[in-house]
């Protein structure tokens, strides 16, 4: 399979601290895939990387084969809209919708209209005076309407109500129906996206902590919960990656597949066993539980 | 469309700040310079004298009203626009040369703006009145072959400072413009005290108005060579 995005041990260092540290990923062609993560697991930098706004410290990134950075014709294939992108001073809606064809030659008006109405977005205000969701709005405008074959969304649903959240999912796979592009999506709302994604990339503290197909994902772990006694017992043969203690009863999210030697052995101990969600996972990892003493009790670890 | 082309309609998409409010500068300048004649005249001024003539041409409200919207035309045209270029795609290569392409485009507006209403100010012998807003020393005293290249080049200087010193912002934040205001207040010190004592009068005598075109010329390319050097290595936040 192509792959239509590629970081090979990418590090990007800001003086002294490291916002990635050699990551490594590969988004195939065609593909859907989210990007999880905590608040300043990466996830912008890797983004900002791939559509050349930045330069890793060391390694590669590739956008169909080729570097990126001030590359005209990569460029031109790539849209990405951060989550606080800022505008020119003094810049309205009618400002951006009438510059966007310019750069991108899959720009589709009608697509931009119909998102605009849909999204109720107010021609009058300068964009500066939106307000969060309108903001998310006008980037999911960008992002859907320029076509480009490697679309990344940078927190899409930020500020957005459920009425725009559910448009926007609903036109998303309307268009990437009839228009299949690779997307690389960001979100901290996984269960509202879980359903969009055939790819996962799960980011911690600068680095890449799992990188999966979304079904291979979804079997890697699962969560166990029960008396904290028999939990503990049944943890007793798993890697764990996050516990949570309330009074006597406990919840841990293990590595491991929910087989039927894991359902007999919970049947045995009387605890409830469930696979982990891709949100379960997010929140596992993004914990640090599983980089450190896997009990922390009483704590939303 | 190539990617300078598209820079360059990124930047007109403004046609207001760029068209509008210039023309706007330019009408209250007027304005006052003609508040400033009419003070004159009830003070006790005899229009069309010759001491009211070389009084009247020394006004430079004209050649200077605009230099600070200029200055900050240029600063907006790469701080605040700059990161919005590279989410369109645009590489740093092409949005130098689309705001150099922009900034010439503007230069040329006013200049054209000026020559115009100074033949309006020739044909109406300054204005009914004799006000002189165009028809001044700094401006080339009436005459459209100085006038033109003087508007053209000393816009064009401001609007690339401008982006220059906003280029230095989006590389190096609040600290940019700090140091390169000092160094070149520095550089333009330490030169004056170097070439200060061989200035003499048959220099002075020698001075040609293309020498100030020459000097305009290199620091427009200074400038937009070190906007773009800056832009390369900037990252967008």
């Amino acid at each position: 399979m192509t792959q239509a995005i590629e970081l090979q041990s990418v590090t990007r260092r800001f003086r002294n601290d490291n916002a990635l540290e050699d990551v490594t990923l590969a988004v195939p062609d065609g593909a859907i895939c989210g990007l999880l993560g905590r608040n300043g697991a990466g996830k912008t930098t890797v983004m900002s990387l791939i559509s050349g706004q930045d330069r890793p410290t060391t390694g590669r990134v590739l956008v169909d084969g080729d570097d990126p950075f001030e590359n005209e014709a990569v460029l031109s294939s790539i849209s990405f809209v951060r989550d606080n992108q800022r505008y020119p001073d003094d810049y309205f809606l009618h400002h951006v919708l009438s510059i966007a064809p310019a750069f991108a030659p899959h720009w589709d008006g009608e697509l931009a209209a119909e998102l605009v109405e849909g999204f109720r977005l107010p021609r009058k205000p300068a964009i500066r005076k939106f307000s969060r969701g309108q903001l998310s709005a006008v980037a999911i405008v960008l992002g859907l309407a320029s076509r480009a074959p490697v679309t990344l969304l940078d927190e899409p649903y930020l500020g957005l109500d459920a009425t725009a959240r559910g448009l926007f999912h609903d036109l998303l796979l309307r268009d990437l129906g009839r228009h299949p592009r690779t997307l690389l999506l960001s979100t901290h709302l996984i269960d509202e996206s879980d359903s969009l994604f055939d790819h996962v990339v799960l980011m911690d503290r600068g680095r890449v902590v799992l990188r999966a197909e979304a079904e291979e994902a979804r079997r890697v772990a699962m969560c166990v919960s029960g008396v904290a006694d028999a939990v503990q017992a049944f943890c007793a043969d798993y890697p764990v990656l996050r516990s949570h203690s309330i009074g006597g009863l406990r919840t841990s999210t293990v590595t491991g597949r929910l087989d039927d030697d894991a359902r007999s052995r919970a049947a045995t101990l009387g605890v409830q066993l469930k696979g982990a969600s891709l949100q379960d996972l997010a929140v596992a990892y993004g914990s640090g539980d599983s980089l450190q003493d896997s009990s922390k009790e009483g704590i939303s670890a | 469309m190539n990617g300078i082309q598209a820079a360059t309609r990124l930047h007109l998409t403004k046609k207001n700040m760029t068209f509008g409010v210039p023309v706007q500068i330019v009408g209250l300048v007027a304005v006052i310079s003609a508040l400033i004649a009419l003070i004159i005249w009830r003070a006790g001024g005899t229009p069309g004298s010759a001491e009211w003539i070389t009084g009247a041409r020394s006004n430079g409200g004209m050649a200077f009203g605009l230099l600070g919207f200029l200055v900050y035309l240029g600063v907006q045209s790469i701080a605040t626009t700059f990161p919005f270029a590279l989410t369109l795609g645009s590489t740093r290569k092409a949005f130098v040369g689309g705001t150099l392409v922009w900034a010439a485009v503007t230069s040329a507006y006013l200049a054209v703006i000026y020559a115009v209403l100074l033949l309006v100010e020739l044909a109406t012998d300054h204005w009914f009145a004799s006000v002189y807003i165009f028809d001044v020393y700094y401006l080339g005293t009436g005459d459209l072959l100085i006038l033109l290249p003087t508007v053209f080049l000393g816009s064009l200087s401001a609007l690339t400072i401008g982006a220059l010193f906003g280029a230095s912002w989006a590389r190096f934040g609040n600290r940019g413009p700090v140091f390169l205001g000092a160094g070149l207040a520095i550089g333009l010190l330490g030169l004056l005290a170097l070439v200060l004592p061989s200035i003499t009068g048959s220099v002075l005598d020698g001075f040609r108005l293309w020498w100030l075109a020459v000097a305009a010329v290199v620091i427009i390319a200074v400038s937009a060579v070190m906007t773009l050097l800056l832009l390369r290595s900037a990252v967008v936040r």
